[in-house]
């Protein structure tokens, strides 16, 4: 009997049961608050450098009980790391090619072309299996951003699992929260037929609706969301019972909307920030509907 | 030494034959010991998983949906994910989730579906392939309960006992017609046969084509058509010689019952399929499409018994044979569909159908010898198959 599906957690919610989160090597609860800020150091000039290292490698990533994902994936996890820098940072990242495909990191934001990622721009366009390119450039301009592979198929490159947030503070930093979060929207593509069959928040569908992300009342929360989904046009992120400041790409500090859902096409990102009043469990999903039924669903419990 | 057989029929069967028998096969034993252990140097391994999940039928009940698989592929399979509508739905395998090859399992899943509301459902195994079943139009399952037993013994009913029997309610009337006229009346069923073992081998073959690799659906056709033929071949041929004719016309009579039966019981089967499915709507028009091309199975079956004077007993049991098995394959194919049974009824059908067409046109030779191709049989079979195709018109 397949029971430990429906047993576990949320009786009435599709999508229950676990996935082995220590095979897979990566856990969407620290995924939420993982930043990587590099190894930092100053370069002779004065400016702060940060160096990275990240590693390409295929892995088969159980994304719903019983089903493993044949991913490409940057040092291992599903979204890659979030790496964070402030406005002005030198930016060094070594990417190895540990895979059996040629491979690159294309970031959005300032950069010469050599460093695009692109084919067709250098050796950093399209990095051999078992090569290694160093980009480096300026973290500029502040907001929120991301990084993927950009050698072609692209949607496949990018739907096997091989993006990551990009996150540049504006010097002095964005005003203090209590919590800040990184969710990076996807979708999963189990059986390659450019469609997808499964939505998630940072690799795993129903993670958060089965493990609740814990806050408090009075706290005040702020989430970089990021939208990466292939094959579908739009995705869109709504809060229950509450409102947020949206910032969208994070490029200036003065909020354009005060709203509890909106839309992001492919690529694009925001900050929101909120606080919530009351105790109690409070969903948050795509309002795209269908896609919350397919796994883009979580919960927040807000803790007296 | 015996010499009681001659020469070129004594079998010389000995412990040597044995041996000898038996050497090839011992040669292939040690050459699929070798493969198995070796490989035999192919690389067999398949880069991709391959699996066949055959979602055989679906059961809606109140808040749920049961759907009955059969792994029809090379290996055991996981069943891990059930979606209904782009919605992850949970769900419970019996007995397990883990199918071996050609095992059976029903998934469970919860599910408060409405009633007339069309659903697609799809079936991920572990290895992240999918299969789907649509369910057109959803309502509650019939169960075998005395309230559907009997709409679908009506079903039967309508369908084939009563055309059958309104059929061979023209008995008193035809036998006042002359030769000529039942020579024709033999053509018109002779043609009539041929029109239903066409139509029957259709549907075997449309069937067919639903059925699981692994069952061969066409091999199949080909076993119960022929096996069917060649045994009614048989029956027909023991002792014939001593029979009177009208005793062989009443066999064939007996025999073209037979065949009519075998092809409405493969009718039964679609009709209570598609029935419990919500497929087809049992509509007034279709009901008496059916009585009108059904009618017709009746006069083939009294066709060359016009000349003799059945008792009212064997036509009662002529018309039961011919239309009775409707009513047990609307049974069969409300409550549990099995393709599998339903292509090898309707290729058993269709043996015995051409087995009676060909006998009955043995039956017209034996009284038309003296002419190449009379009138009457070009018009009665013509006028059979006509009448099947306008009849069925009315039904398709």
């Amino acid at each position: 009997m397949q029971s430990a599906l429906q047993m576990d957690h949320g009786e009435g919610l599709p999508g229950a049961g676990d996935v082995d989160h220590e095979k897979n090597g990566f856990n969407p609860s620290e995924t939420l608050y993982d930043f990587d800020y590099g190894k930092v150091s100053t370069l002779a000039n004065g400016q702060t450098l940060r160096e990275y290292q990240i590693v390409v490698i295929n892995k088969n990533i159980e994304v719903v009980p019983g089903i493993e994902f044949p991913a490409w994936t940057y040092n291992g996890r599903i979204p890659g790391p979030t790496l964070r820098a402030t406005e002005g940072d030198r930016i060094r990242i070594t990417m190895k090619n540990g895979s059996n495909h040629p491979h690159s990191m294309h970031f959005h934001g300032f950069h010469p072309g050599e460093m695009d990622g692109v084919p067709g721009t250098g050796p950093g366009g399209m990095v051999q299996p078992g090569d290694e390119f160093v980009y480096e450039f300026d973290a500029e301009p502040f907001g929120l951003h991301l990084y993927h592979c950009h050698v072609f198929p692209l949607a496949r490159h990018i739907a096997k699992g091989l993006y990551g947030t990009f996150i540049v503070n504006p010097k002095g930093g964005r005003p203090p929260v209590d919590r800040e979060m990184v969710m990076v929207m996807h979708g999963i593509d189990i059986d390659f037929d450019d469609g997808n069959d499964f939505y998630a928040v940072n690799g795993i569908p129903f993670y958060y609706q089965n493990h609740p992300i814990q806050i408090k009342v009075g706290e005040k929360i702020r989430i970089y969301l990021v939208n990466i989904l292939e094959f579908d046009f739009v995705n869109s992120f709504h809060l229950h019972a509450n409102f947020f400041q949206y910032y969208p790409t994070g490029t200036s500090l003065t909020p354009t909307e005060f709203t509890d859902t909106i839309i992001q096409g492919q690529a694009q990102r925001g900050i929101l920030e909120f606080t919530y009043k009351y105790p109690g469990m409070y969903m948050f999903h795509a309002h795209v509907t269908e896609f919350a039924e397919l796994g883009w669903n979580g919960m927040f419990q807000v803790l007296a | 030494m015996t010499n009681q057989t001659s020469p070129e029929t004594k079998s010389r069967f000995s412990l040597r034959t044995a041996v000898l028998l038996l050497l090839p096969i011992t040669l292939l034993a040690g050459v699929i010991a070798l493969f198995l252990r070796t490989g035999g140097g192919l690389n067999l391994n398949s880069p991709v998983p391959i699996e066949d999940l055959t979602i055989e039928r679906y059961r809606l009940e109140r808040g749920h949906i049961e759907l009955f698989v059969q792994n029809t592929g090379p290996e055991t399979l996981t069943v891990a994910s059930v979606i209904i509508n782009d919605a992850v739905m949970p769900f419970t395998v019996t007995p397990s989730a883990d199918i071996r090859r050609l095992g059976r399992a029903t998934i469970m899943i919860q599910y408060a579906w409405t009633e007339g509301e069309a659903y697609g459902v799809r079936v991920f195994t572990s290895n992240a392939i999918p299969f789907d079943v649509e369910i057109p139009v959803a309502f509650v399952t019939p169960k075998p309960e005395a309230r559907t037993f009997w709409s679908f013994t009506l079903i039967g009913l309508y369908v084939g006992v009563i055309p059958i029997f309104l059929g061979i309610f023209w008995l008193p009337a035809l036998r006042m017609l002359g030769k000529n006229w039942m020579t024709f009346l033999m053509a018109v069923t002779a043609g009539l046969l041929l029109f239903l073992g066409l139509d029957t081998l259709n549907e075997a073959l449309e069937e067919a084509a639903d059925l699981p690799a692994t069952f061969q659906g066409i091999g199949l056709i080909g076993i119960g058509a022929v096996v069917t033929y060649l045994l009614l071949e048989l029956v027909g041929k023991t002792g014939s010689s001593e029979r009177s004719e009208a005793s062989q016309r009443l066999s064939i009579a007996w025999k073209i019952a037979l065949g009519i039966g075998i092809h409405n019981l493969g009718e039964g089967l679609a009709i209570g399929a598609a029935y419990n499915v919500g497929e087809i709507a049992l509509g007034t028009f279709l009901v008496v499409g059916f009585i009108i091309q059904n009618i017709t199975e009746g006069l083939g079956i009294i066709a060359p018994i016009l000349r003799d004077r059945p008792t009212l007993g064997q036509l009662a049991l002529l018309g039961l044979l011919g239309g009775g098995p409707a009513i047990v394959g609307a049974w069969i194919g409300g409550y549990t569909p099995s393709p599998f049974l339903a292509v090898l009824f309707l290729a058993i059908g269709t043996g015995a159908i051409f087995q009676v067409a060909v006998e009955i046109a043995r039956f017209i030779q034996k009284d038309t010898t003296r002419e190449a191709m009379p009138l009457t049989v070009f018009g009665g079979v013509l006028t059979g198959m006509l009448l099947l195709w306008v009849t069925g018109i009315f039904i398709k």
